[in-house]
């Protein structure tokens, strides 16, 4: 029996200065790791916005630190998912500290998404932010919170005025449909061609016209566009198409109707 | 006579005991104390963390005194067993089962921090348990010693 008391109080005695002497060495250790966020930077890449974020790692403790998994998940305010991305470091060694970058892309290339609402509309995004560790491979840590972030339109408020028309000759006009938009994105100017098509109440193609777009953040577009128009064809009344291709992205067609 | 003799057997039965209890206590009362200072700059995270010390030190204090009091009897170990368990329901409830969480606000929005500590919280219960095994072992020793001399 003595010997049995005398195993379990050496037992119990090596767990208790194991425990100790691993508590207080992981909050020494936890006292020197420092995460931290760089400014995010935003651009554009073949239809998508992307949001750069630089992520950094020091970890001067006495632990490893494992599976570090950063995820971003992006809604609309309906709270239908945007974008998913993560970012997944499997190591970080003691004594060591790593530079890494966290990309979140929101596709807005209106011809593949059902996004084409935030090239006319302003929101908010919510964003879902986690970041996931494993401490000395025997403690998993999460940290995770929930902000906002404000979209800007890129062709907020986007209209066509009254449609004029001057004679060319005796068989053809020029149509003159003024069109007006402001970019209110702070990442990206709109920048490309616009194609503009006119249709009468049947249907019936009247005329296009290719424009050029140059309008930086934060900018207004008012402009009128011209293009010549059978003149039988003419109902007063009917569609107008319009097919853009930009930098950033490129929706077809977005139809306004007139008359 | 009698009643000196009593008194005398009194003194010298329960003064050490008496020493030891507070001697015991001022041992237990101070990682204590230490760790309420340790953690009273982050006590708006965890409120509930000094009443629920204060009332788990007083119980184990409790259990303390009264198994050195009945030291020399089987009961020591019973009340040994009884704190082992106290500290062990303080652990399991202190780390809320091994998952704690707490919100910190930040700039506006509040970042949750989860740690999962189930592994310590495991390697704690684990000891928690041996304490009750020896004290379960010394108390079966206890009784078949006593059982032994009576016999003989």
């Amino acid at each position: 029996m003595r010997y049995a008391v005398r195993a379990l109080s050496w037992a119990t005695k090596i767990i208790w200065i194991f425990i100790v002497l691993f508590s207080a060495t992981a909050v020494y250790s936890a006292m020197n790791v420092r995460i931290g966020f760089g400014q995010p930077q935003a651009y554009l890449s073949s239809g998508f916005v992307v949001l750069s974020i630089p992520l950094f790692v020091n970890n001067y403790g006495l632990y490893d630190l494992s599976e570090l998994n950063m995820t971003v998940d992006v809604m609309d305010s309906n709270g239908s998912l945007l974008s998913e991305s993560s970012t997944l470091v499997a190591l970080i060694p003691k004594n060591s500290s790593i530079e890494t970058t966290h990309n979140v892309s929101i596709n807005i290339d209106g011809a593949t998404s059902q996004v084409q609402i935030y090239l006319f509309n302003d929101a908010v995004f919510n964003l879902d932010m986690s970041l996931k560790v494993k401490f000395a491979h025997a403690v998993p840590l999460q940290a995770s919170m929930n902000t906002t972030i404000p979209w800007g339109a890129p062709l907020y408020n986007f209209s066509i005025g009254q449609i004029s028309y001057n004679y060319v000759d005796l068989t053809h006009q020029e149509a003159i449909i003024p069109i007006s938009f402001d970019n209110h994105s702070p990442h990206f100017g709109v920048d490309g061609f616009m194609r503009v098509e006119i249709y009468n109440d049947n249907d019936e193609l009247l005329g296009f016209s290719v424009s050029d777009l140059n309008v930086p953040s934060h900018s207004s577009y008012d402009s009128q566009v011209g293009m010549v128009v059978d003149d039988s064809k003419i109902t007063g009344s009917g569609e107008v198409h319009f097919y853009f291709e930009t930098s950033a992205f490129s929706i077809s067609p977005v139809v306004m109707p007139y008359g | 006579m009698v009643e000196k003799g009593h008194s005398k057997t009194f003194v010298r039965k329960f003064v050490p005991r008496i020493i030891k209890a507070a001697l015991l206590v001022v041992i237990t009362y101070l990682p204590l104390y230490f760790l309420s200072a340790f953690v009273e700059p982050f006590q708006s995270f965890f409120p509930w963390y000094e009443p629920l010390t204060n009332i788990f030190a007083a119980v184990f204090i409790i259990f303390l005194v009264v198994g050195v009091f009945t030291s020399g009897t089987v009961y020591q170990y019973v009340f040994g067993v009884a704190r082992t368990l106290v500290v062990m329901i303080f652990f399991i409830y202190a780390l809320n089962g091994g998952i704690v969480t707490l919100a910190v606000p930040n700039e506006g929005a509040s970042v949750n921090i989860m740690v999962d500590l189930r592994v310590i919280l495991a390697m704690l219960v684990l000891v928690c348990l041996l304490g009750i095994g020896k004290n379960v072992v010394q108390a079966i020793d206890f009784v078949s010693a006593k059982v032994e001399t009576k016999e003989i």
